[in-house]
């Protein structure tokens, strides 16, 4: 029963992602002008100037000229076959650019994503179950806060104390002697030195999101008979706050994998950027900004890919906490 | 006495070895030379190394400047500090080239052919031999190859590109069509490397033309045809893969050593243990060991960088008049002091109307000289200055400042003065005296005289507040001009790539040095945004386009005359003539001198001027050689 869910979820999926690549390129494509013109533009802006012969070659060789179908088949074909096409700004295939960063920013999403259900999940229950108390107060004081204020903010705020008043290096993910260095367990002891800024930073709205939602779920299991019952019958209370009110209260942090991926890897991008962390979005946001059609477009397709993922991982694993999803 | 000491060895033809104790070298390569993984520094100079004056002191070995860059596409700030090695180099004035990896050159035949001396003993990065057969390849393999490219406009003379001979294995001789004297400027340009770009005997592994089984190579690395691979292993100019391979050896002062890739987050370019200058003292430089770039996105970071003491020698990103405060307050925790950079010519905000217009109607407004000179002296220049610019700047039109032996004033001083009664008379001399309900004059078919004006807002914070101004002004005059903003690409598209603008404005700070392009003044570029249409009709030969009136043409020969100049007085004798038909013309109005710009540098770095030409084609602040500037103790 649940195989063939997964299954058909997982079919469904191939028609979804080749929608999702004609309109990712056709986005990409929609702004006026290509690659080239932005390049030009670019240089010029700096007072920089570029041959027009050149533009005009390089308008073939990349095939630029062409017309939107044919640009289309030759990437998406290229794609089914994992080639991924050349980055015309870096002139390197995008294969090569898109993993690394592509890894640190799925690293960087599931830190921010534990981080926020460890933050949130006891302190959502804290405040329903106070309801009303100073410390409700004061959370969600803190909460609204958090999801107030925008992450890029944070970022510039903490920078420049860290800048100013503490003379540290706050951006980035590596020290100076890890940037280049291979993998290693001393660079992986100083990515967690680094990632966790941006975990904080990130996690603070989302955090102060799923407090309000645990907070409301529980309120509202809290009242039904049933847990009077249950307290009646003289089940300790810690019990029966973890195994019935909680346990249906926890539906929102398991269907949050869906879209906290998406939003947290797309949501990163000013972050990031402001932070300059060797993740996809800074990356993917210069690739958009410089039509670089191929990376951006890799980019995207990848982003979509990881959405419908988390989707169906946020649905099995509702189907297995909640009898009412699986057995309908 | 070193250039004593050489001067006799040359004399008296010593082997090299003999010189050995003469030269000097960086203490980080002792150790190499020592256990024999590198030569001797006498071996790896050019028997006669190029001598360079230091600025103020002999410096001293060691040390790392450091610098930002602001995410991808900023391959030119590495440029402006590693500097266009090109066969010739600008002074630091900016005033005539010099010889830089040549050792000089001959003019030949009125200046039609250019025979350049190389450096015997002169290397690669990596120790290879520099010669005459690395310029034929950069110049027969790869600029006169069409699969590679399109000649690049600056070695086409009369329609005909250049072409080039080995002489003996240190002398070329470049031969054109017509006299061609801006060449040894054209040299000089960061555009202008292009014959001493790729090593050979590197380089030629990725060509079409040397390698037998390209085929199989480029499966191998995933790209489709050889130029690609070729740009992707080796670069070009004016694109980032250019820093992106640190195996490629090349005549910098120093090379990388950390490649700027799409994924960098710093970008290390270490000293050149061939690097053929040396000091007066005959010490090899560079000074600097090496130069670290972070690869910052975000520019207000490149700040906080700066203003944490983090950042040695800096322009780029930084120098907005508006960062300047900010800068200024924290001058002292961080470490560094200000240098000025200024602009030689030009204009902060040129306002540019398109005398090509396709609407009928507003190209014959557009087209009346009566009609910009009323538009000029109806500007209350001052006013905008005084209100948008906080009384920096000048009113000025266009071209070289008064300093320069270039300068022409008329084109410079016209139409300046506020004289809106003046203008009005002119207007209604047009025949524009009807008026709409709101004072606006009206055109003959009854609309308004009214049109727009493009331009992009993040290029440059003063000019939507300058235009704003400048439109109140005008609506004294009747005119009315909208203001459009423009995304950056979407600009390029219309007034660039098309000409479906009625006006555009452009920051033009050019002071018409040799080699520069004098687009104001005649329509042979995609800023000639008053003549797009005739830049079309210029460069497809008349394909496409529109054709420009004579007086246009002339120009278009005068701007070849100024090219094929051999002398100083030749061209500028070319170019002022251009300038008198532009300044009869009058075909568009500046506003304001530009801005005093500025960059920071450290308080330890030594050797570096104070004040510095601004501009790419210079490029600041590389023909002042960063490669002698030194970290005081």
């Amino acid at each position: 029963m649940l195989l063939t869910y997964i299954i058909k979820r997982i079919l469904w999926t191939i028609p979804f992602l080749f929608a999702v690549s004609i309109v990712a390129f056709a986005l990409i494509q929609a702004p006026p002008g290509d690659y080239l013109t932005t390049f030009a533009a670019t240089l010029a802006q700096s007072g920089d100037m570029v041959d027009q012969e050149r533009l005009e070659a390089l308008r073939t060789r990349y095939g630029l000229d062409q017309p939107f179908i044919v640009q289309y088949w030759k990437w998406i074909s290229g794609v089914l076959v994992g080639d991924f096409g050349i980055s015309f700004e870096w002139q390197q295939p995008v294969s090569n650019l898109i993993w690394e960063r592509m890894a640190l920013s799925l690293c960087l999403a599931v830190s921010t994503l534990l981080f926020t259900w460890a933050v949130a999940f006891p302190i959502g229950i804290y405040s329903a179950v106070r309801k009303y108390s100073i410390g409700d107060y004061l959370i969600t004081t803190l909460g609204f806060l958090g999801l107030a204020m925008p992450n890029f903010l944070l970022a510039l705020v903490l920078m420049y104390i860290g800048v100013v008043y503490f003379g540290a290096d706050v951006g980035g993910l590596f020290s100076p002697e890890y940037q280049t260095a291979p993998w290693s367990w001393p660079k992986f002891v100083d990515l967690l030195k680094h990632i966790w800024i941006p975990v904080v930073i990130l996690g603070t709205s989302s955090s102060a999101a799923l407090i309000r939602i645990m907070r409301a779920n529980l309120l509202d299991e809290l009242n039904k008979p049933y847990v009077t019952t249950a307290r009646a019958k003289g089940l300790s209370e810690f019990r029966l706050l973890l195994k019935y009110p909680v346990r249906l209260a926890l539906n929102p942090f398991v269907s949050t994998i869906g879209w906290a991926f998406p939003q947290l890897i797309s949501g990163a991008v000013i972050t990031a950027f402001v932070l300059s962390l060797p993740t996809a979005g800074p990356l993917l946001l210069q690739a958009l900004l410089a039509q670089d059609m191929y990376l951006a477009g890799a980019f995207i397709l990848l982003l979509c890919t990881l959405t419908v993922v988390g989707m169906l991982v946020s649905d099995i694993l509702l189907a297995l906490l909640d009898p009412r999803i699986r057995y309908r | 006495m070193k250039n004593l000491i050489a001067l006799f060895t040359m004399g008296l033809v010593l082997p090299a070895a003999a010189m050995a104790a003469d030269y000097a070298q960086s203490p980080t390569l002792d150790a190499a030379v020592e256990n024999d993984t590198l030569p001797p520094v006498a071996e790896r100079l050019p028997q006669v190394p190029e001598v360079i004056e230091p600025y103020e002191s002999i410096g001293q070995y060691g040390g790392v400047i450091r610098r930002a860059l602001a995410g991808s596409n900023d391959h030119n700030n590495i440029l402006r500090i590693v500097g266009p090695q090109g066969l010739t180099r600008w002074n630091a004035d900016w005033t005539e080239p010099l010889p830089n990896v040549a050792e000089g050159w001959e003019v030949e035949d009125e200046g039609r052919s250019f025979v350049f001396r190389l450096r015997p003993g002169m290397r690669w990065s990596d120790g290879h031999p520099f010669t005459a057969d690395d310029i034929l390849f950069n110049v027969e393999d790869l600029m006169l190859n069409p699969d590679f490219g399109p000649v690049p406009s600056r070695y086409v003379i009369a329609g005909e590109p250049m072409s080039v001979e080995k002489i003996d294995d240190l002398t070329v001789r470049f031969t054109f069509a017509a006299p061609f004297g801006s060449f040894p400027a054209e040299l000089a340009s960061p555009r202008g490397q292009h014959p001493v770009l790729h090593p050979k005997h590197y380089c030629s592994q990725f060509h079409g033309g040397y390698v037998e089984n390209i085929n199989a190579l480029l499966q191998q690395e995933g790209v489709s045809d050889w130029p690609t691979l070729f740009q992707n292993k080796c670069g070009d100019i004016e694109i980032p893969a250019r820093w992106g391979n640190a195996e490629k050896p090349t005549l910098d002062p120093w090379v990388i050593a950390e490649p700027y890739t799409g994924g960098a987050t710093r970008v290390v370019l270490e000293r050149n243990p061939y690097f053929w200058q040396v000091d007066t003292a005959g010490n090899q430089l560079p000074y600097i060991d090496r130069v670290e770039n972070i690869v910052l996105r975000d520019v207000q970071a490149v700040i906080l960088e700066a203003i944490a003491g983090r950042i040695d020698l800096q322009a780029r990103h930084i120098d907005n008049p508006a960062d300047r405060p900010v800068l200024a307050e924290n001058r002292e925790a961080g470490g560094y002091d200000f240098y000025e950079t200024y602009a030689t010519g030009g204009t902060l905000l040129l306002l540019q109307p398109n005398l090509t217009h396709k609407d009928p109607e507003l190209n014959e407004v557009f087209n009346q000289k009566d009609f910009r000179v009323a538009l000029s002296l109806g500007m209350d220049r001052q006013a905008v200055i005084d209100i948008a610019l906080l009384g920096q700047g000048e009113p000025w039109q266009y071209g070289p400042y008064e300093g320069s032996p270039l300068y022409h004033e008329r084109m410079a001083t016209q139409f300046l003065d506020y004289d809106p009664a003046r203008a009005n008379e002119l207007l209604d001399g047009l025949g524009y005296t009807e008026r709409d309900a709101e004072g606006y004059r009206l055109l003959p078919s009854g609309r308004r005289l009214s049109f727009q004006v493009d331009v992009i807002p993040v290029l440059f914070a003063e000019a939507v507040d300058m235009l704003e101004l400048i439109s109140a002004q005008w609506q004294e005059l009747g005119v009315e001009m909208q203001i459009n903003s423009l995304e950056r690409s979407f600009f390029f598209e219309r007034v660039s790539s098309n000409w479906d603008h009625d006006w555009a404005v452009w920051p033009a700070a050019m002071g018409w040095q040799q080699g520069t392009l004098l687009q104001e003044m005649v329509p042979i570029w995609m800023g000639a945004r008053y003549g797009i249409g005739w830049w079309h009709w210029f460069q497809s030969n008349g394909a496409n386009g529109v054709e420009p009136p004579d007086h246009v043409k002339r120009r278009f020969e005068l701007n070849e005359a100024s090219r094929a100049a051999v002398t100083f007085e030749e061209y500028r004798a070319a170019v002022h003539e251009m300038a008198d038909i532009a300044a009869e013309q009058f075909e568009i109005i500046g506003t304001s001198t530009d801005l005093p710009r500025y960059g920071i540098v450290s308080t330890r770095l030594r050797n570096v001027p104070l004040s510095m030409p601004a501009s790419f084609d210079y490029p600041t602040p590389a023909p002042t050689l960063p490669q002698q500037y030194y970290f005081a103790e």
